[in-house]
């Protein structure tokens, strides 16, 4: 089995086989190249499961590095094509196939009859490729490439209906945005490597030379600090934090399935990805880490009151995501590496579920629109109980995955609080007030669609077998991946053993940390080693914190909350929605706050006026007329100062001066000949004379001359 | 062929499209399309003896000269005839032969008014002799009067072949680029002087720079810069380029975009560098500020444009800002990144100027308002063709417009020759603003792609018949798509290539 880690990369290979395949040949195969993308999914699953399998069970691991030089760089240095696999490659390889398979199964009967049907499992599987590309990736360029083509399939396939212009634009806006964080991840990795430079490397792109170097303190703080804040820009942008979140809840635009997989489940984590692959750089710099905590919260509460005043059920979903990316992005930089990672790879499941089941009630009432559904429970039972465990799952409602990830996410955050840092009670705090707006919208959402009359204009329908068995399956992730790191996990393996390496190991502190080291050191030591008793972190203020927490155990107090939580959202929600379509949305009647709800905070319209009316119709107006006029203006100068010159040379200097000057040595010739020639008169009496009178001036000029 | 004896592949390579030229004018006018696939002919025959003076070129040893020819010629004034080729020659040799039988081969099929094959295929072989010539010239005074032949056929194709402003355009294109050689010829008899080593051979110099004071390099290189700059073109010299482009006929442009502007990259590299390093420290950092604002400026001039090829012809300007980007690092990986994005332009904004051309045909408009929208409704193959040559050209990895301007950026943050003391800072916002544009490049070329190519046909167009695209068009165009592929997920082709050259370059420049 230890084999099969260094076949990790026939698991992205598969994907751009069936990409090129089914673009080739799909519209031949009696499933328009659907079953090809199913087969080769299928199998890239299988294999995932069999890496996760293995590096799970003998976790941690030592991360496998398998490496092609692909290209000389100039300068000694190369590019190469290869795979890293450790925990958290297997973690995302699990994730991304298992989500893609069943996008790609549900696929086969909700894109039914859509024109471009091959086209999009092509994109799909093309996708799906990308998102590996960018997993497995050993080195950042590689990464950059594989972050950079996801960001081309979302675009092609948020804007898979063109011809519509609101999904032209939305396609756009989400390639822009993105490209924009872009800059960030492309400087912040130029960054990061030319601090490798000085090391004697020939790969200064490798992740784990990257990752080391930082740990050894080899990398200087500035590069550390610029390039991770840099990168971080980018993972603002992709991973849908504020303010850069705008293009996500427009890429809704997009086919459901593809917000499932890519807007949901696995692009948008992207960001997050990257910063757990660079945590041993990132955990180098106390600032970083406050930062990344502190946008985190922002957008995991900003983002999470966005979703209360949506009727669109997708557009609810989305800034759901946002909210959730939140919670893994401040997760980063409160010391929850685990915590991060372990929701990112719940929320996969539950939002997928969540994104899949809302395409299966749009299929049903061929409507976004929460107004137009209704009283769907009866109609709809296998999609209704599906999205309800979603939901749940979603709210962090006990005992299912949400509810052990996102508790992880509040401890580390009270153990970030304990050790001095105050991002960690803003994490633990604003993140329960968020919880309880999570809550609050997923009720309403589930009362809107589910509870009351039918409103639809079409006879609601179950979806077939190859929608709602994706959904199922889905549903028993959503519970079931829960219980990789819950209290009633085994000390090894768990989710955070998994997540383990050499660098992030059990003995890995934050290095900022370590100033009251003395004192704590033993406190730290037994404190997280013997078996997850958090407790003697917590009291150790100014000690070191570990990077790995160890096993949760059950936190009564936060429990309570978070039942108290459930029972006041619930409630609310019921009264007001639990008969149908209030006259009035309660969460419209705010005052100034729906106001700044509706209106997005004003950030797309702040974007749109400051950012894109200038660029595109100001600046780039004044870029054409200025080398219209000006640089070629001076240009047109030389060329018309040169024709003057020369047109005054030609009449004044050849004309007049020279030509002049031959026509007035033949003219003076005659003026002067007509003069001279009286002289020639053959008087004798006048030549002498004349020679007498020179004969005179020249006696008189010896004269003067003496 | 032995790489080390066969001189002579290359010499018969360099001057058979001159030869072909003089057997077209011997055809009778009226054969026209015998005078068609005779210059298919000629540049196929071309083209293959290239690819075999490839497969024989030794990979192995890159940075040396091979297929040398080095015989006296002009022995009054010590100029050589040296023609030869290496790591760096190659890829633009290769391009330069590639080129000429597509357009050869799209030219069976479409010439614009007023027609006469014999004439402009016959410019467009002479014009492949000069090219071709820059590019495997070692001896200054040869490389000039390959730099000075290019000009002439040009001029023409413009002036003759070209659009509504053809006159003003081919003039000032003619002038322009003159204008800056004359500078660049000062400057090689002042190093010829300063020198006073009799020779010409870039090699023979190179080895024996720097000469002069610091103050002689930098007027030096001044002089060289003008004309290098211009024929870029670099910010703020670029204004004959529109104009050039815009009334110039489709094979003009993908010659002029695809080839010409790599002139000046290529003579910055060759000559400019190893022969005055100092007078290029000093003036790189200007370069590389001139080259970072010809990046944002050029992209945002493409957002203002209302015809599409005007809008491809700016967008080079933004493209050879990251090229010269690349030499300002005046490091290793600088150089190779300048050469690859020299060649991934030459392909792909070839490639686009082709696809303008075409679309004119089909239109008779380039305005992207009256076009309107709905190409991929309307010509399916066409509209993807079209995307998948805009997101190659807005850098997208995997395509090869990615590795140049990635590798400029990641090799324009350590700037070489120490560089690096004096300029970090300056470095470090140049890349910034570098990847900014990138995002300025994405944003007009899916604005591009949105007006014209996606929605609904306008109802001006909706039941016109326009053709898809063509088989002529197929079979001259396949080449370049594939090869957009290639480098992009094969850079070794040409990073591989360039890679011992340019370590022998940064060698002469190292000192």
């Amino acid at each position: 089995m230890e084999a099969l880690l260094d076949y990790a990369w026939v698991v992205v290979a598969l994907p751009l086989l069936s990409a090129a395949l089914i673009a080739m040949f799909g519209k031949q195969l009696p499933g328009g190249g659907s079953e090809l993308g199913v087969a080769s999914l299928g199998l890239a699953f299988l294999a995932s499961a069999g890496i996760a399998w293995e590096t799970f069970v003998n976790s941690p691991i030592e991360p496998v590095e398998r490496a092609l030089e692909w290209s000389p760089l100039g300068g000694g240095f190369v590019f190469e094509l290869g795979i890293l696999v450790d925990g958290l490659t297997a973690v995302m390889l699990l994730l991304v196939t298992t989500v893609s398979l069943m996008v790609h199964i549900y696929s086969r009967e909700y894109m039914r009859g859509e024109p471009r049907f091959t086209y999009f499992f092509s994109m799909l599987s093309l996708f799906t490729f990308s998102m590996l590309v960018l997993v497995v990736a050993n080195n950042l360029l590689l990464a950059v490439i594989g972050w950079e083509l996801v960001g081309l399939c979302s675009f092609l396939l948020i804007g898979f209906y063109w011809e519509k212009k609101p999904n032209q634009d939305a396609a756009n806006k989400a390639f822009l945005t993105t490209k924009f964080g872009d800059v960030g991840l492309i400087v912040g990795v130029i960054v990061l490597s030319a601090g490798m430079f000085e090391l004697d490397t020939s790969t200064p792109f490798n992740i784990l030379e990257i990752n080391g170097a930082a740990a050894a303190g080899d990398l200087a703080t500035g590069t550390i600090v610029l390039g991770m804040l840099l990168i971080f820009l980018g993972c603002v942008s992709k991973s849908g934090q504020m303010p850069l979140h705008v293009w996500l809840p427009d890429a809704m635009a997009g086919p459901t399935p593809v917000s499932a997989l890519i807007h949901a489940a696995t692009m948008v984590t992207a960001g997050v990805f990257l910063l757990a692959r660079l945590y041993p750089v990132m955990a180098q710099s106390q600032a970083v880490m406050a930062v990344i905590a502190v946008v985190g919260v922002i957008t995991l509460f900003f983002g999470g009151l966005l979703a209360l005043v949506q009727d669109d059920l997708k557009k609810v979903l989305a800034y759901s995501t946002i909210s959730q990316l939140g919670y893994m992005i401040a997760a980063l930089g409160v010391g929850g590496y685990t915590a991060s990672m372990f929701h990112l790879f719940t929320h996969g499941f539950f939002k997928a579920l969540l994104f899949l089941g809302a395409g299966s009630l749009i299929h049903a009432v061929h409507s976004n629109n929460m107004s137009d559904m209704g009283g769907m429970a009866r109609a709809m039972p296998h999609t209704f109980w599906t999205f309800i465990v979603g939901s749940l799952a979603l709210a962090g409602f006990p005992l299912t995955a949400g509810f052990f990830s996102k508790d992880e996410i509040l401890i580390a955050g009270d153990i970030w609080a304990g050790a001095g840092f105050a991002t960690g009670a803003l994490v633990y705090w604003i993140g329960l007030a968020a919880a309880f707006v999570t809550t609050f919208y997923m009720a309403r959402v589930c009362f809107l669609v589910f509870a009351g009359e039918n409103r639809s204009h079409h006879p609601p329908h179950e979806s077939g077998k190859q929608m709602v068995g994706p959904l199922m399956l889905l549903a028993v992730l959503s519970i079931a991946s829960g219980y990789l790191l819950s209290p009633f996990s085994p000390d090894q393996p768990n989710f955070e053993t998994w997540m383990a390496t050499p660098i992030l190991d059990e003995d890995a502190t934050f290095p900022f940390t370590e100033d009251g080291a003395t004192e704590a050191t033993g406190v730290q030591g037994d404190g997280v080693q013997a078996g997850g008793e958090v407790v003697a972190v917590e009291g150790a203020e100014g000690g070191p914190v570990s990077v790995l927490h160890g096993v949760p155990s059950w936190h009564p107090d936060l429990l309570a909350i978070v039942l108290g939580i459930f029972a006041v959202a619930i409630f609310l929600a019921y009264r007001f929605y639990g008969r149908g379509v209030p006259e009035r949305d309660p969460t419209l009647r705010m005052g100034p706050v729906s106001t700044a709800l509706v209106n997005k905070y004003g950030f797309d319209a702040f974007g749109y006026r400051f950012i894109v009316v200038p660029v595109r119709d100001t600046l780039s107006r004044w870029a054409t007329y200025s080398s219209n006029h000006w640089l070629d203006g001076i240009v047109g100068g030389v060329g018309r100062a040169t024709m003057s010159v020369a047109q005054s040379t030609y009449r004044v200097l050849d004309q007049r001066v020279i030509d002049g000057g031959v026509n007035g040595a033949a003219f003076s010739a005659a003026w002067w000949s007509e003069r001279l020639k009286r002289i020639q008169s053959g008087d004798v009496q006048r030549y002498a004379g004349a020679l007498v009178a020179g004969v005179i001036v020249l006696i008189l000029a010896f004269i003067a001359v003496r | 062929m032995d790489p080390n004896t066969a001189g002579w592949a290359l010499v018969v390579a360099l001057f058979l499209p001159l030869v072909g030229a003089g057997l077209l004018a011997l055809m009778p006018a009226s054969m026209d399309r015998q005078i068609r696939l005779a210059a298919v002919g000629i540049t196929a025959v071309a083209f293959a003896l290239v690819v075999a003076i490839t497969a024989s070129f030794d990979f192995g040893r890159t940075g040396e000269l091979q297929f040398v020819t080095d015989v006296g010629w002009i022995t009054a004034i010590d100029a050589r005839f040296i023609v030869a080729i290496d790591g760096i020659s190659m890829p633009l040799f290769f391009l330069t032969y590639l080129l000429p039988l597509l357009c050869a081969i799209y030219t069976t099929k479409n010439l614009p008014a007023p027609g006469k094959p014999k004439a402009f295929l016959g410019l467009m072989l002479m014009l492949q002799t000069g090219m071709a010539g820059t590019f495997v010239a070692f001896d200054l005074i040869l490389f000039f009067i390959f730099w000075e032949l290019v000009l002439v056929p040009m001029f023409f194709m413009i002036g003759m072949w070209g659009g509504p402003r053809r006159d003003y355009a081919s003039v000032k294109f003619f002038l322009y680029t003159l204008f800056g050689s004359v500078f660049m010829l000062i400057a090689f008899l002042a190093i010829y002087f300063q020198a006073g080593a009799e020779t010409w051979s870039i090699q023979e110099l190179s080895a024996m720079a720097p000469f002069g004071s610091s103050t002689f390099q930098t007027w030096a290189f001044l002089g060289m810069f003008l004309g290098f700059a211009i024929k870029v073109p670099m910010w703020p010299f670029h204004t004959w380029l529109p104009d050039a482009h815009t009334e110039a006929p489709t094979i003009g442009s993908v010659l002029l975009a695809g080839v010409l502007l790599k002139m000046g990259t290529y003579g910055f590299v060759r000559i400019a560098l190893p022969l005055l390093p100092e007078g290029a420290l000093r003036f790189a950092p200007i370069i590389g500020v001139l080259a970072v604002i010809g990046i944002i400026y050029g992209s945002l001039c493409c957002l203002a444009q209302t015809d599409v090829k005007r809008l491809i012809a700016f967008s080079s300007v933004g493209h050879m800002g990251f090229v010269m980007l690349g030499i300002a690092a005046m490091n290793e990986a600088g150089i190779q990144a300048a050469l690859f994005g020299n060649i991934a332009h030459g392909v792909i904004t070839g490639m686009l100027f082709f696809l303008a051309g075409s679309l004119h045909d089909r239109y008779h408009t380039r305005e992207i308002a009256v076009i309107g929208g709905g190409m991929l409704k309307k010509i399916p193959k066409y509209g993807v063709m079209l995307t998948y040559v805009a997101i190659a050209s807005l850098g997208l990895p995997g395509l090869a417009g990615f590795w140049g301007e990635f590798t400029a950026m990641w090799a324009a943050i350590n700037p070489g020759l120490g560089l690096a003391d004096d300029f970090q800072g300056l470095y470090l916002v140049l890349v910034v603003f570098a990847a900014i544009g990138t995002v300025l490049t994405a944003a007009y070329f899916l604005w591009l792609l949105q007006r014209i190519n996606l929605g609904e046909p306008p109802a001006q167009w909706a039941d016109e018949p326009l053709d898809d695209v063509k088989t002529i068009e197929w079979v001259s165009w396949t080449p370049l798509l594939l090869l957009v592929l290639a480098l992009g997920i094969f850079p070794v082709l040409v990073f591989g290539v360039q890679d011992g050259a340019v370590s022998v370059l940064m060698g002469y420049l190292a000192g």
